[in-house]
C-alpha cells in the first residue's frame, strides 16, 4: 500500500491477511525473542510495573500466619475453598456439592446421608434412572459466615448450589460439610444470605429459574404458570421454613442490620423466556421482603402447604404485606448491603449507576405505601457494568465495573450529597483489574466489622496474565491494598473454575479443631450400627460382622494407628455387600489416614480421632490390597492389608 | 426547517384511493379523525395543539402544518403506533409521562408495528423520544430530540431508545439532553448514521446489536461518545467525538469491526479502549489530546491497526498484555506525534520503528515543551539506552512502519463552535451528573 487509502478500506483485502498479520506479529516478536538482541524488546507494560512496586505488606514470610481467612466459593467445581489472606495462598478444600477422590467425600456413608438427608422422591427417581445416588455437581456460588448481631460468629459457612437447586452448611470447627438441603418448589439456587441480626436465625435463598409451582409438565408451555420462589431456611434445622412467591426472578440477595428485611435484585421483571425478552424492560427491580409479615402470616397459616414448606403469595398483583417492588435500572445484578445499617447498593449491571436506597425508609413502603422513588437516596454514575460493591469501615465503597475492568472506590456519604444536589464527586479513585471483575469482598466488608485494609476482586479472564496452560485459562483473583487513598492491585492470584464470590475472616474468629471428638455427630447412625453390632467405636477394632437379618452384608470394624490398620486381612465372600468403618484412633494433629481398597473404586479419609465408612459390593473373587493413602508414617507404605474375597462355589 | 420539511411533504407519495382529512387542534378531534380514518388515510394537523396521547392502529400519516403540537399531558406515552406503515411528519410531541418503567415516550413503536416513518418531527422535553420497541424496519429521520434535564440522570430517557427492532434506520437526527442519544439493546442489523448529539450522558450506547452501521455521527461534550459493547460486525466510520469525558470511542467485546476514519478529539480520558476486543480493522482513524491515546487491554487478539494517528495525547499508549503486538499492515503503521522520526528515503515511512511507552513518553506530556529536542542527542540517548536494555517484562507494542504525516479529518466550522463551548467541562470534576448551570450557559 504505496498510496493512502481513504477511510473505506477495504476489509476484503485485510481480512483475508488478518490471520497472517498477527501471525506476523507473532514471529517478528518471537524472532526477536529468540535472536535475544533486545532491539525489539524496548516496550514495557505499565500496569504491571505499577503493581511490582507496590509489592509490600502482602506476602506472608515462611512459616508466618496469615491474618485472615478466606473462605472461597468454586462456581461449578462445587467446593468451598480456603484461603489466607493477604497471601493469597490456598489452605484446603472443602468437597460439598463434588465428589472427592482424595476423602472420599460423597461415597462414604456418613457424607452420601448428607447428600440424601432431604433428598426429593423426583430427585431420588432421577438419580435412579441414571445409576446414580447422589449428584455429583454443584455450582456453588456464594459463600457466607453466620451471624450474631451483625457480625460473624465463626460457627457455620453456607452456600448454594445453583445446578440442583440446594444450599449447604458446612461447621466451621471441623471445616466439613454436615447438612445438604435440597430446596423444595423453587428452582436453581442463586442469590444467597444469612440474617445478620439479631442473629442467624434464616438462610435467605433466591429461586432464579422460573417453573410452574407444580412442574408437572401439565402447564409447562404457558408463562403465564411460571413464578420464582423466595425460600428462607431454617439456619440450624437445615430445613425450608418458609416460601414467597415473587414477581420476576431473583438474582442476588442480601439482609439488614435490623433483622427487618431481606432484598433480592431481578433482572427478569419481564418473565421473558429469551435474552430478547429479558432486556425488554427500562427498568426492573428490587423486591423488599418485610420478615415479621411474612412470619405472622405463616403463624397464622396462610398461603398453602406445598411439599412441606408453607408458601406465601407475594406477588405483584397479591399486592401483599410481604413484599415491595422498587424499580431499578437496568437488569440489576449486584446486592450488598453497608455496614453503616443504612444504604443498600444495587449494581446497575445494564445502567452505568449504582443504586443507593436506604433502608431504614422501608418501613413506610409497608405502612405508609410509600413512593418506592422516594427510597433511593443516591445514584452515582460510577463507570460501565457496575456489577457488586464491598465496603470499607471508613464510609467508602468499591464497586466492580465489569465493561471497564475496574474497580471504583467511592464514599456513600459524598453520593448521598451529590445526589441532593451539591456539587461533589463521589468517585475517590479508580484501579484497572485484569480483567472482567465479578464480585469483589473487602476484609469483614459484609459485617459491622469490616476493615480497611484488603480487598479482593474475582476477575473472570485471566487471558494473558499466566504462562499459557491450553484453552481453559485460570481465573484471577486479585489482591488489591486499600489502606491508601490509591488503591494498588499487589497481587495475581490464579484460580480454577470458578470463584464467584468470598468473604474474609478475621483469624481470630475462626478456630477449627485439630483433632475431632470421638462424639461427633457426624458418625451418629454409623455409631448406633456398632452399637447393634457390640462394637465400641471407640475403642481398638478389628471385627468382622455378618448381618443377621441380611447375610449377604458385611461389617469390617477396623481401627487404624499409624503405620497399621488393625485388621491385616479380612475374608468376604463373593458378592457380598461390604462396609469397611474404619476409626482413627491415633490423637495427633494433622495425622489422618486414609482407607483405599485396590481396584475397587474406593477410597476414603478419616481424620485424627474420626471415624469413616464405605460400602461397596465385593463383585469379584480373588485377594485385594488395601492401603492407607494419606501419608501417616515412616512405615505409612507398610500400612496396608488384604481383604480375601473367596469365591462363590468355594 | 421549514424549507426541509416542505419538500419532504412533497417526496411523501400519498397512496392511491387514501383521502387527506383535515384535523382542527382540539381535545379529542386527533382521536376522533384517527379512529374514523382508513388505512392509508392521510390526517394533515393544522398549527394548534391536540391533546394525547393517541394510538395510531392502523396505516396512517400524520402531517403537521405549520406547528402542530400534539400534548401527552404527562400521562404515558404520547404517540404509541401500533399499526404497519405508519407515517408521523411535520409534528412537535411534547408532555410523555415520567414513568421510566413503562419507558414513557413522545413516539413509541411497538412490536408487531413494522414499516413505521418517523421524519422531521420535533420532540421536546419527553421521558424518553422515540422508543422503537420490537417495530420492525423503522426509520427515524431528521428529527430534532431535546429530553430533560432533570439533575438525576437516571430520571431522564434517552433520545433514541431501540430494543430488538432490526432494520431501524436513525439518520440525520439531532439529540440533546436526557440519558444516551441512542441506547440500543438486544437488537440488530441498525444504521446510525449522520445524527449529533450534544449534553448527553452517552451519545451511542450499543449493547448485543450486531451486524449494524454506525456513521457519521457528531458527539460533543457527552460522558462517552461511542460505547460499542457485545456486538460483531459493526461498521464505525467517519464519526467525530469531541471533548467527551471518558471514552470517544470504546469497543468492549466487539469483534470483526470495521472502525475507520473516525477523529476523537479533546476527550479527557481515553479517546480509544479497546478491551477483550477482536478481530477488528482500526485504520485511518485520529486520535488526539486525550488523556490517553489507545488504551488496549483484556487479550484483545488479531486486531489491525494502520494508517492512524495518535497525536499530543498525554499517554499515547497504554498496553496492558504480555504479549507482542505489531501494530501496522503490510508496511504501513501508524502516526505518533511523539515519534522523532526521520525518513531519509522520503517514501513516508519513518526510518526507525516506534514503540510507545517508553521513558521519553512520559517525560514529554509532563514537559511538553521537550518536545521540540525529541530529535536531540540527549533523548536519542535516553531511547537508546532503554531499547539496549530492555525491561524484564514480557510483551509490548510496536509499530515497525511508523508514518510521517498524520491523517486529517476537518469538523466543520458549526461543529468546532460547539466543540469550543464545551471545553475544560470536565476538567471541573465528575460529578455525580452533568452540571446544568453549565449547560444552561449555551
Amino acid at each position: 500500500m504505496s498510496e493512502r487509502p481513504t477511510s473505506g478500506i477495504s476489509r476484503r483485502g485485510l481480512l483475508g491477511a488478518t490471520a497472517g498479520g498477527a501471525a506476523l506479529a507473532g514471529a517478528i516478536g518471537g524472532g526477536r525473542l529468540a535472536l535475544g538482541t533486545g532491539a525489539g524488546l524496548g516496550a514495557l507494560a505499565l500496569g504491571s510495573t505499577a503493581a511490582q512496586a507496590a509489592g509490600e505488606g502482602f506476602e506472608v514470610a515462611p512459616g508466618q500466619l496469615d491474618t485472615h481467612y478466606g473462605f472461597w466459593s468454586s462456581g461449578q467445581t462445587g467446593e468451598m475453598r480456603i484461603l489466607g489472606i493477604p497471601s493469597m495462598r490456598e489452605l484446603m478444600r472443602v468437597p460439598v456439592f463434588n465428589r472427592c477422590s482424595a476423602t472420599g467425600w460423597g461415597e462414604t456413608n456418613e457424607s452420601l446421608r448428607i447428600h440424601q438427608r432431604t433428598m426429593t422422591e423426583k430427585t431420588k427417581k432421577q438419580l435412579a434412572a441414571n445409576g446414580k445416588k447422589i449428584h455429583d455437581n454443584g455450582d456453588l456460588h456464594h459463600v457466607h459466615m453466620s451471624f450474631t448481631d451483625g457480625k460473624y460468629d465463626g460457627k457455620y459457612l453456607f452456600m448454594n448450589d445453583k445446578a440442583n437447586t440446594r444450599v449447604a452448611r458446612v461447621r466451621a470447627d471441623v471445616m466439613k460439610c454436615d447438612a445438604i438441603l435440597e430446596i423444595p418448589n423453587a428452582k436453581a439456587i442463586h442469590g444467597m444470605r444469612p440474617q445478620k441480626f439479631p442473629g442467624t436465625k434464616y438462610i435467605f435463598c433466591n429461586g432464579e429459574d422460573e417453573a410452574p409451582l407444580v412442574n408437572d409438565g401439565s402447564t409447562m408451555q404457558d408463562v403465564s404458570t411460571y413464578v420464582n420462589i423466595f425460600t428462607a431456611v431454617d439456619a440450624e434445622a437445615m430445613l425450608p421454613a418458609w416460601q414467597v412467591m415473587v414477581s420476576g426472578n431473583l438474582d442476588n440477595c442480601d439482609a439488614d442490620y435490623e433483622g427487618k428485611w431481606a432484598f433480592s435484585t431481578s433482572y427478569n421483571s419481564e418473565m421473558g423466556m429469551t435474552l430478547t425478552d429479558m432486556t425488554a424492560a427500562e427498568a426492573d427491580h428490587v423486591v423488599v421482603f418485610n420478615i415479621a409479615a411474612i412470619e405472622a402470616a405463616v403463624a397464622a397459616g396462610e398461603g398453602e402447604e406445598m411439599n412441606g414448606v408453607r408458601v406465601l403469595d407475594g406477588r405483584k398483583d397479591a399486592k401483599s404485606q410481604f413484599t415491595r417492588y422498587i424499580p431499578i435500572p437496568n437488569n440489576p445484578h449486584g446486592c450488598n448491603m453497608a455496614p453503616d445499617k443504612v444504604h443498600l447498593c444495587i449494581g446497575g449491571k445494564l445502567s452505568p449507576t449504582v443504586t443507593v436506597l436506604d433502608v431504614t425508609r422501608f418501613d413506610a413502603l409497608f405502612n405508609d405505601n410509600a413512593d418506592p422513588m422516594t427510597m433511593i437516596v443516591a445514584q452515582p454514575e460510577l463507570g460501565l457494568g457496575p456489577l457488586h460493591t464491598a465496603f470499607d469501615g471508613r464510609g467508602n465503597a468499591y464497586t466492580s465495573l465489569f465493561l471497564d475492568s475496574q474497580v471504583v472506590k467511592w464514599n456513600i456519604a459524598d453520593a448521598v450529597k451529590a445526589y441532593a444536589g451539591e456539587q461533589i464527586d463521589p468517585i475517590k479513585d479508580k484501579v484497572d483489574v485484569q480483567y472482567q471483575p465479578g464480585h469483589l469482598k473487602t476484609v469483614m466488608g459484609e459485617t459491622l466489622d469490616a476493615e480497611n485494609q484488603w480487598l479482593v476482586c474475582l476477575c473472570k479472564f485471566s487471558k494473558d496474565r499466566f504462562l499459557n496452560v491450553g484453552p481453559l485459562k485460570p481465573e484471577n483473583d486479585q489482591l488489591i491494598d486499600i489502606s491508601g487513598d490509591k488503591m494498588v492491585v499487589v497481587h495475581d492470584g490464579p484460580n480454577f473454575a470458578e470463584p464467584h464470590d468470598a468473604i474474609a475472616v478475621a483469624a481470630s474468629k475462626v478456630n477449627p479443631l485439630s483433632v475431632w471428638k470421638r462424639d461427633d455427630k457426624m458418625w451418629a447412625e454409623t455409631r448406633k450400627q456398632a452399637e447393634a453390632d457390640g462394637v465400641n467405636l471407640d475403642d481398638w477394632q478389628d471385627m468382622v460382622i455378618r448381618d443377621k437379618d441380611d447375610p449377604k452384608k458385611v461389617r469390617v470394624y477396623i481401627s487404624s494407628q499409624a503405620p497399621s490398620f488393625a485388621l491385616e486381612t479380612f475374608t468376604v465372600k463373593e458378592g457380598d455387600e461390604v462396609t469397611v468403618i474404619v476409626t482413627n484412633l491415633d490423637d495427633i494433629d494433622d495425622l489422618t489416614h486414609g482407607f483405599t481398597m485396590g481396584n475397587h473404586g474406593v477410597a476414603m479419609e478419616i481424620g485424627p480421632q474420626a471415624t469413616s465408612s464405605i460400602t461397596f459390593v465385593a463383585a469379584n473373587a480373588g485377594v485385594y490390597w488395601y492401603y492407607c493413602q494419606w501419608f501417616c508414617h515412616a512405615l505409612h507404605m507398610e500400612m496396608r492389608g488384604r481383604m480375601f474375597v473367596e469365591p462363590t462355589g468355594a | 426547517m421549514p424549507m426541509r420539511v416542505l419538500a419532504l411533504l412533497m417526496l411523501l407519495a400519498t397512496p392511491l384511493l387514501a383521502e387527506e382529512l383535515h384535523v382542527a387542534p382540539g381535545t379529542g378531534t386527533l382521536a376522533d379523525a384517527i379512529a374514523g380514518a382508513g388505512p392509508g388515510d392521510v390526517l394533515i394537523l393544522s398549527g394548534g395543539a391536540y391533546l394525547g396521547p393517541v394510538t395510531l392502529d392502523r396505516t396512517l400519516t400524520l402531517q403537521g402544518v405549520g406547528t402542530a403540537v400534539i400534548d401527552g399531558q404527562g400521562k404515558g406515552t404520547v404517540i404509541t403506533i401500533t399499526g404497519d406503515g405508519v407515517t408521523l411528519t411535520g409534528l412537535e410531541v411534547i408532555g410523555s409521562g415520567n414513568d421510566n418503567q413503562a419507558i414513557d415516550s413522545g413516539i413509541k413503536v411497538v412490536k408487531g408495528a413494522d414499516g413505521t416513518r418517523i421524519i422531521g418531527n420535533r420532540l421536546t422535553g419527553n421521558m424518553h423520544g422515540v422508543d422503537v420497541h420490537g417495530g420492525l424496519d423503522t426509520l427515524v429521520r431528521d428529527n430534532v430530540i431535546e429530553g430533560r434535564q432533570n439533575p438525576h440522570m437516571n430520571e431522564r430517557g434517552n433520545g433514541i431508545y431501540i430494543w430488538n427492532s432490526p432494520g431501524t434506520v436513525v439518520e440525520g437526527n439531532s439529540v440533546r439532553w436526557g440519558r444516551d442519544g441512542i441506547f440500543s439493546n438486544a437488537s440488530k442489523k441498525g444504521t446510525y448514521r449522520n445524527n449529533l448529539f450534544r449534553d448527553l450522558r452517552f451519545a451511542v450506547h450499543y449493547m448485543y446489536t450486531h451486524d449494524s452501521e454506525i456513521s457519521g455521527n457528531i458527539s460533543i461534550g457527552n460522558h462517552l461518545g461511542f460505547a460499542i459493547m457485545f456486538s460483531d460486525r459493526v461498521v464505525v466510520k467517519d464519526n467525530l467525538s469531541l471533548g467527551d469525558r471518558d471514552h470517544g470511542l470504546m469497543l468492549n467485546f466487539a469483534n470483526k469491526a470495521d472502525v475507520a476514519g473516525n477523529l476523537v478529539r479533546g476527550g479527557a480520558k481515553k479517546c480509544l479502549f479497546i478491551y477483550n476486543a477482536h478481530k477488528n480493522l482500526i485504520a485511518n482513524n485520529r486520535f488526539e489530546g486525550c488523556g490517553i491515546g489507545i488504551h488496549f487491554t483484556a487479550g484483545s487478539e488479531r486486531n489491525m491497526l494502520t494508517g492512524n494517528a495518535f497525536i499530543g495525547n498525554q499517554e499515547q499508549v497504554k498496553y496492558v498484555g504480555t504479549r507482542f503486538m505489531e501494530w501496522s499492515f503490510e508496511g504501513r503503521g501508524n502516526y505518533w506525534s511523539d515519534h522523532p522520526a526521520f525518513d531519509l528515503n522520503a517514501d513516508g515511512i519513518a526510518d526507525g520503528v516506534y514503540r510507545p511507552n517508553d521513558l521519553m513518553d512520559h517525560i514529554l506530556w509532563s514537559q511538553p515543551s521537550a518536545a521540540l529536542l525529541t530529535g536531540s542527542p540527549a533523548v536519542q540517548l535516553v531511547r537508546w539506552s532503554q531499547s539496549s536494555f530492555p525491561a524484564i517484562l514480557p510483551g509490548g507494542v510496536t509499530d515497525s512502519h511508523p508514518l510521517m504525516q498524520p491523517t486529517t479529518i476537518p469538523v466543520p466550522a458549526d461543529i468546532a463552535a460547539f466543540e469550543t463551548e464545551v471545553a475544560g467541562r470536565w476538567s471541573k470534576g465528575q460529578y455525580d451528573d452533568i452540571d446544568t448551570d453549565d449547560l444552561g450557559s449555551h
